[in-house]
């Protein structure tokens, strides 16, 4: 069955915030992205990357969700990457545009060298 | 209904799409749909069965969703269908720039990818009730 909770571990590597998130992204993960997106916030972070999980479920109201959080990325002045994406989902961000406004990465060690 | 066609029956439950997920890449895998195919098939069902259950049903619990397949000159056709009224006015495109201003709200995106993904795409009303969106995906596009 589809996981409607994620955990979102926080980990900061240098400059880069890394949002290790657990789980599928759909319309049910909102309330947990935000509340890791407004916990980085608040402690000033400038750089984020977001860590999917490969076999993650991700459908359209996950693809919103995400793009919410790009949007406050936006507001924010803040640099966002994506990496742990399957081809069929790089596909479909660069579809929907979300490739526009963060890079993705294949590795978070590669996110880290082009972020950092 | 013939033979070879294969059909399930969904609880109207988000969540529940990921079944016919599971049995069309299954189906499709039968039928020597390619990898990459197979993932786009995946992505247009869950999308299709998710705005069957949201928009059409409008999250009745007793309602169903029910979705059928066949493969028939080399093409996968599946149909997705809810007991609801149908779609009165497509949502337009999204439009990222404008989502990403705050100036629109992030929706539509399920239609937009099932538009992209498919070769072919209808959306009926069923004779006796209910509404159905008929998706095509060829096998060798």
């Amino acid at each position: 069955m589809q996981q409607h909770t994620n955990e979102i571990n926080l980990e900061q590597h240098g400059a880069v915030t890394l949002f290790n998130i657990k789980g599928d992204l759909t319309s049910f993960s909102e309330p947990f992205l935000s509340e890791a997106y407004q916990s980085a916030n608040d402690q000033g972070v400038s750089k984020i990357l977001l860590k999917i999980d490969k076999e993650a479920y991700i459908n359209s109201g996950g693809i919103a969700v995400l793009i919410q959080i790009l949007a406050q990325t936006k507001r924010n002045n803040q640099n966002i990457g994506i990496t742990g994406v399957s081809d069929h989902f790089k596909k479909i961000f660069s579809m929907v545009g979300i490739t526009k406004f963060a890079d993705i990465h294949e590795t978070v060690e590669n996110a880290l060298e082009v972020m950092s | 209904m013939s033979a070879r066609t294969i059909e399930v029956s969904l609880a109207n439950k988000l969540g529940y799409e990921r079944v016919a997920m599971a049995c069309s890449a299954s189906f499709a895998q039968m039928m020597g749909l390619s990898p990459e195919r197979i993932e786009d098939l995946k992505t247009v069902v869950a999308e299709a069965a998710i705005n069957a259950m949201q928009h059409g049903n409008k999250g009745r619990p007793d309602a169903r969703v029910t979705v059928s397949m066949n493969c028939k000159d080399d093409t996968i056709n599946v149909s997705v269908m809810d007991e609801g009224d149908g779609i009165k006015e497509f949502p337009p495109k999204p439009d990222i720039e404008k989502i990403i201003a705050e100036l629109e709200s992030p929706i539509g995106f399920g239609l937009f990818l099932i538009n992209q993904l498919t070769d072919q795409v209808e959306f009926n009303e069923v004779a006796d009730g209910g509404h159905v969106v008929k998706m095509a995906i060829k096998m060798n596009s």
